[in-house]
């Protein structure tokens, strides 16, 4: 008897053992199945970003490992004499800080003036439904439309702001060519592009916002400075977190304003990373040159987007 | 079920109706292709980058020149700006979508020369007796020239001239400036005008572009780079510091200082402004390429319009400047039929008739040495003699090694480096300083360029 249940003992530990086994079998082939199918509905995307990310991405990192010649070839290998040049020249720097500058100017003025109009334009007052609208009318002007009005508005001889300073016996400014006044005038119309985006989007959050917090607070008897820096920002964070994350890439790249307004002028105190970019490529035919400026503007987009969702996302509430 | 085949009903339905409404089309094309009968004229591909008034005469010279021969059908395709075209061009040679024949700028002679990828029309001149290449300006001929071997035919040539509004002279009291003038009678002009006007008018401007820099070293008789502007072997560094860039830039600086000259910038913005107060008589002076004197005619309506030689130093003969504008040339990429038919085109569009015809469309010089009998310039002149100034500044001028142009690859960079020297030296900053930055600059620039394409440094 007891051979016989050692018999029965053992069948069943058998049988155990290969339906585990079978099930087993059968998770890996669904495994395989699944990797099957993500590389069938990945693959197309997966193939367009290797071709025109990834090689591109690559590619240009290996073109500013060497210098450039007259027909737009290769020859020379150089290592990173490329970096080393651009990082020792007095023009890089310069137009390094100006570009800093030009960012965070941008970045901080979008923001503070578009949380402004939304706020304002949220409170249901008569004739709100028009400011939206002009508010975000910036959006449907283009770049070369704006760059022109802007360029007859800051005009030395005939723009309306000098024609105005004129009649109050105000100082004539040169806005498009002092090198200072350059980059004001370069922001004041990057703002005002942007303005109509970032209006939109930070009111559509305002709009989203909970009635019954705010009619709790003002039963608390709470300020509206304090209510607007403790319930309405942690509230609009997610928003603002994602406005300020565009602003700050967007600018970076800005190129349509500059090239109409002042190509890098005067004494390249607007001359960004990106236009120098395009100068060193498509007008001077230098490659190896730009593609070395490319790297280096990815690495500092690269760090900054990390800085900001290190460390202020951890300020964002969900 | 009864869904799905709804759906490929309905899909089957819509490709039918595409492939119907798409049937017509491709009727209509083999159609027009075989109307036209060109399929036995050789095509010859012509890129240029012509834009307004220039670019519908110079479509009309192509109808002409297909109407006026059987053998050839030239097509002309616009490439956008010079810079970006000759990348083009370069990045295009040997496939099948390169042109024949091109349109590229005073900028890229070097480049172009050295690409090893033109046929250097020389090589048509000695063989074409029915053309004499002497009827051609000397000047413009000299720019596009190595080794006393043309490399690419001159095609719409403009020269720096200087501007001013007569009729503002003449309200003001001021006696113009001479044909000829110097750096001191352009300066009695401005401060005349700017203290006369109550400083309501500003005596004159240069707009912050290296082209008008290096002219003025031209007209003084030095050289931008070394080896004689690279005419004599390759240039090694840039000689932006000499005495023609130094009295030059001390004049300026003189009228900066007494408030006369207002500085509108660099880039098309900056010649946009200076154009703008020029017309609305808010700027008495400004120098430019010859190229501007049309528009300057139409917009100054109800005042009279100045014009005199580019400026030259004090105590010395002006030298003449270099001309400015672009040449057409021939790749080597085709075959020799093609490379024939490029060339009488070229030779078609360098007429005496064609030549006026051009001038008088677009304000660019006539080159042919014979333009000036047609009765196309002689009406032109006539009617307006201020038209004839640079077209004299062109013939007077004696080519030399210093007002033939630069012979250096990278030229954009070299105006770029420039720029920034002349807006510095505008607001005041130390002329051998800011030309210093400059030179180094621009010496690390050839010193790359001589390396990478395998020459001495």
């Amino acid at each position: 008897m007891e051979e016989e249940n050692n018999l029965l003992d053992a069948k069943k530990q058998n049988i155990l053992e290969n339906s585990k086994k079978s099930i087993l079998a059968n998770k890996i082939s669904v495994k395989k199945n699944d990797k099957f199918y993500a590389l069938l509905f990945l693959g197309p995307s997966l193939l367009l970003l290797i071709l025109f990310i990834f090689y591109p991405m690559l590619k240009t990192i290996y073109l500013s490992l060497f210098l450039t010649n007259g027909n737009g070839q290769n020859t020379v290998f150089v290592g990173l004499e490329n970096y080393v040049s651009l990082l020792t020249s007095s023009t890089y720097l310069a137009s390094l800080g100006s570009t800093f500058v030009y960012v965070i100017g941008v970045s901080v003025l979008t923001i503070f003036l578009g949380l402004l109009l939304a706020s304002t334009a949220s409170k249901n007052v008569r004739g709100s439904v028009f400011f939206r609208t002009i508010f975000s009318s910036t959006m449907g002007v283009s770049i070369s439309v704006s760059a022109i009005f802007w360029l007859f508005i800051f005009n030395p001889s005939i723009g309306i702001l000098n024609q105005v300073a004129a009649f109050f016996h105000l100082p004539i400014l040169n806005w498009s060519t002092d090198p200072n006044l350059a980059m004001i005038s370069v922001i004041i119309s990057t703002v005002w592009m942007n303005l109509g985006f970032a209006f939109l989007v930070l009111f559509s959050a305002f709009e989203s916002l909970p009635l019954s917090l705010y009619e709790e607070t003002a039963i608390e008897g709470v300020g509206p400075v304090y209510r607007f820096m403790h319930v309405t920002i942690p509230l609009i964070s997610p928003t603002l977190f994602f406005v300020s994350i565009i602003t700050l890439i967007e600018s970076f790249k800005s190129f349509g304003l500059i090239d109409l307004m002042t190509a890098g002028g005067p004494n390249n105190a607007t001359n960004m990373l990106v236009y120098q970019i395009y100068q060193n490529a498509f007008l001077n035919g230098n490659y190896s040159q730009a593609s070395a400026e490319s790297v280096i503007l990815t690495i500092i987009i690269a760090i900054l987007t990390f800085i900001q969702f290190k460390y202020l996302e951890k300020k964002v509430s969900y | 079920m009864k869904n799905q085949k709804r759906v490929i009903y309905n899909l089957i339905i819509v490709l039918t109706v595409a492939f119907l409404s798409l049937l017509p089309v491709s009727l209509l094309g083999n159609k027009q292709a075989s109307a036209a009968d060109n399929s036995k004229r050789i095509k010859i591909v012509f890129w240029h980058e012509m834009t307004g008034p220039a670019q519908t005469q110079l479509n009309e010279f192509v109808k002409q020149f297909n109407k006026s021969q059987s053998k050839y059908q030239v097509v002309s395709q616009f490439e956008g700006t010079y810079e970006e075209a000759v990348q083009k061009i370069l990045n295009t040679h040997e496939s099948n979508t390169s042109p024949a024949v091109f349109q590229s700028a005073d900028i890229s002679v070097s480049q172009l020369y050295h690409s090893g990828y033109i046929t250097k029309v020389q090589k048509f001149i000695d063989k074409d007796k029915s053309f004499n290449v002497n009827d051609i300006s000397s000047v413009a001929r000299a720019f596009y020239s190595q080794k006393g071997e043309l490399l690419g035919m001159p095609f719409n040539t403009s020269q720096p001239v200087l501007y001013y509004n007569a009729s503002l002279l003449k309200k003001y009291n001021i006696t113009p400036p001479p044909m000829n003038p110097s750096y001191s009678d352009i300066t009695r002009v401005a401060k005349q005008l700017y203290q006369r006007s109550n400083k309501k008018v500003k005596g004159m401007t240069m707009e912050v572009y290296g082209w008008l820099f290096d002219q003025l070293i031209a007209n003084s008789g030095n050289y931008s780079v070394n080896n004689q502007n690279g005419r004599l072997a390759t240039p090694t560094k840039a000689s932006f510091i000499n005495s023609g860039s130094l009295k030059a830039m001390e004049w300026i600086q003189e009228n900066v200082k007494s408030g006369d000259f207002i500085n509108y910038g660099s880039g098309t913005n900056a010649s946009a402004n200076e154009m703008a107060a020029f017309l609305s008589g808010k700027l008495g002076i400004f120098m430019e390429s010859s190229a501007d004197i049309g528009q300057l005619t139409l917009g100054m309506k109800n005042q009279k319009l100045g014009v005199t030689y580019y400026p030259h130093a004090d105590g010395q003969k002006a030298n003449g400047v270099a001309i400015g504008g672009a040449a057409l040339w021939i790749s080597n990429d085709k075959s020799s039929e093609v490379q024939q038919g490029a060339w009488n085109f070229i030779k078609y569009l360098e007429s005496a008739k064609n030549q006026a015809t051009w001038q008088k469309a677009t304000g660019y010089l006539a080159l042919n040495k014979n333009s000036k009998k047609t009765k196309t310039l002689k009406n032109l002149y006539k009617k307006n003699p201020a038209l004839k100034v640079p077209s004299e500044q062109l013939a007077k001028t004696v080519p030399n090694n210093s007002n033939s142009g630069i012979f250096v690859e990278g030229i954009v960079q070299e105006r770029i480096i420039l720029n920034t020297a002349l807006d510095q030296i505008y607001n005041g900053s130390n002329i051998k300083s800011s030309l210093t930055q400059a030179e180094e600059a621009m010496n690390s620039y050839i010193k790359n360029n001589n390396r990478a394409n395998g020459w001495r440094y």
